[in-house]
């Protein structure tokens, strides 16, 4: 696999140099604890929303950084956990009176980072809560992880919390509303091939010309079952199936859908994908009162997507919908 | 009672960094077997920092397994900077003020580890990680406590660590996933246990003690 890389080691800081540089009205680095954050941020009586993964997820998580979005986020190496004192340190500059919200996509290594990191802050008497987003259907069980993982159902978490935290909502109050997202979000992926981490220079797993991982994670976790590739319209109805059937979303539900690309598919693809997708939820009896299609939460450059659906109310609609901002330009 | 000196306990971390930065892409590459692949990586990256400033350390044993354990939070990602991180700080936490331990005192470090890597991850024995080898381990150190023979202990649990490579082997067939995650995942060994089990070896090489590998992976990894 070719790739632009200079020193492999330096892949993550030098990408992250180059997202504060294009942005920089916006977005400020802290190079030493690979973060970025709102260049306003912290505001004493707004609560901080951050984040911090692994890198390799692009625009997830330090370009998920904005108004209305997170105030502050960091990053690990690729596919790997940010270190405990980056979280601890990205914490420490977003706290604010009103407290901080850590958002933690459910894995092993994330998990122990923040609540190693969560305990440091609130013993320096920072007022901080995390909340584990959970929607991958694809995991009932998982050696790998603690349960489901977080993938890109993280986006509308993200979303509306942002928003939540930006009407001036409380701690309390935003927490409540990542727990409504994540009750009622679910995820599906799919992977064509496998992506190549910039320091592993080799692909991180084997499959044929002719294969497809159905349910694969975000690194490359295998999925549910490995089968023979079949149309788009045929794994989109497996995708949305195993959504669908999974909360279950029910005639009648206003949803917001969203097609993920993870890195190698083309949006031509992702919009064959989508049309199908919004044909199926219609086909449900489902009102689609949002639709998103691109790249949310990637995994390098693997060629595969993720089909994503969130049931929604009223007040969770309204916070989709509020306006918010991320490196991510849209013209 | 056999006592073991500060400075060999610093050369035996000098020893396990060298194994994590020499099996970098080895520890990777069996990650990505099961895993996602950042496990050698995220072990490198901290102990090429430990191995730099561990001279410059000041302190008794304790002090300087925090401050391992601080350098652990700093510089090491992914699951691994908690682990190591959290097993660094309890076992200093047992030795805060001692220039040597005795082998139920380190005994007792490897216990406090075990315990605090446990609490962190909420693993147990028979998940398929690291701990499947540290839990035998420091059985083996309790029940060979009394000992005078620092070698024996260490190749006994060498061999202790070496075996549960092979006994976890197939752990994940076992657990009612294999369905799921196809041949991907089974037989392969958890690269931590492997890095337990090449650590235990490096040592009894470079302290002059007597272990031949016996698990495919261990063969490669110190060869």
């Amino acid at each position: 696999m070719k790739k632009f890389v200079n020193d492999p080691a330096n892949f993550v800081p030098e990408f992250m140099k180059g997202v504060v540089l294009a942005n920089p009205d916006l977005l400020e680095a802290v190079p030493e604890f690979q973060m970025i954050k709102r260049k306003d941020r912290p505001v004493a009586d707004k609560v901080s929303i951050v984040q911090g993964s692994g890198s390799g997820h692009e625009p997830a998580h330090v370009m998920a950084v904005g108004p209305g979005m997170l105030d502050g986020a960091c990053q690990g190496p690729v596919f790997a956990a940010p270190p405990v004192d980056a979280c601890y340190e990205t914490i420490k500059a977003l706290a604010s009176d009103a407290g901080v919200l850590v958002l933690v996509n459910n894995y092993q290594g994330d998990r122990m980072a923040w609540d190693m990191a969560c305990e440091m802050a609130e013993a320096e008497g920072i007022k901080v809560k995390q909340f584990i987003i959970n929607d991958d259907v694809a995991v009932k069980d998982s050696l790998y992880t603690v349960g489901r993982r977080g993938v890109a159902g993280n986006f509308f978490v993200i979303k509306a919390c942002g928003a939540a935290a930006e009407a001036g909502k409380s701690l309390d109050e935003v927490y409540a509303v990542a727990e409504k997202v994540n009750n009622n979000v679910r995820t599906m992926g799919v992977a064509l091939t496998s992506c190549t981490p910039p320091a592993k220079g080799t692909p991180i797993f084997e499959i044929g010309e002719d294969e497809m991982e159905v349910g694969v994670g975000i690194h490359g976790e295998p999925g549910r079952q490995r089968a023979k590739i079949t149309s788009a319209d045929q794994i989109t109805e497996t995708l949305f199936e195993a959504v669908q059937t999974d909360l279950p979303f029910q005639s009648g539900d206003r949803v917001a859908l969203m097609i993920n690309g993870l890195g190698g598919t083309p949006p031509a693809e992702l919009y064959v994908l989508y049309a199908k997708a919004h044909e199926l939820a219609e086909g449900k009896g489902l009102t689609v009162a949002r639709n998103y299609v691109g790249e949310y939460c990637t995994s390098l450059e693997m060629a595969g997507a993720s089909l994503t659906m969130l049931k929604l109310d009223s007040e969770l609609e309204e916070m989709l919908a509020a306006p918010a901002e991320i490196a991510t330009r849209v013209f | 009672m056999a006592e073991i000196s500060q400075a060999k306990i610093e050369k035996a971390i000098d020893l396990t960094a060298d194994t994590a930065i020499r099996n970098e892409h080895y520890f990777c590459d069996l990650d990505g077997l099961a895993g996602d692949g950042d496990f050698g990586n995220s072990l490198a990256t901290g102990f090429k920092v430990i191995k730099a400033e561990l001279p410059q350390i000041d302190g008794e044993i304790g002090a300087k397994l925090l401050k391992i354990s601080m350098l652990c939070s700093k510089h090491v990602g992914g699951s691994s900077g908690p682990i190591w991180g959290t097993g660094f700080m309890k076992a200093a936490m047992v030795s805060k003020g001692k220039t040597e331990v005795t082998l139920p005192e380190l005994t007792e470090m490897v216990g406090a580890a075990v315990d605090g890597i446990m609490a962190r991850g909420g693993a147990k024995l028979g998940d398929k990680t690291l701990l499947d080898a540290l839990i035998p381990v420091h059985e083996k150190m309790k029940e060979m406590a009394g000992s005078e023979d620092l070698g024996a202990v260490l190749a006994a649990c060498a061999q202790v660590a070496d075996n549960a490579i092979d006994e976890t082997r197939t752990l994940v067939a076992h657990r009612g996933r294999a369905s799921q995650v196809g041949d991907r995942s089974a037989n392969t060994p958890d690269p931590g246990i492997v890095a337990i089990a090449t650590i235990l070896h490096d040592w009894c090489r470079e302290f002059g003690v007597e272990h031949a590998p016996k698990a495919p992976e261990l063969n490669r990894a110190t060869a």
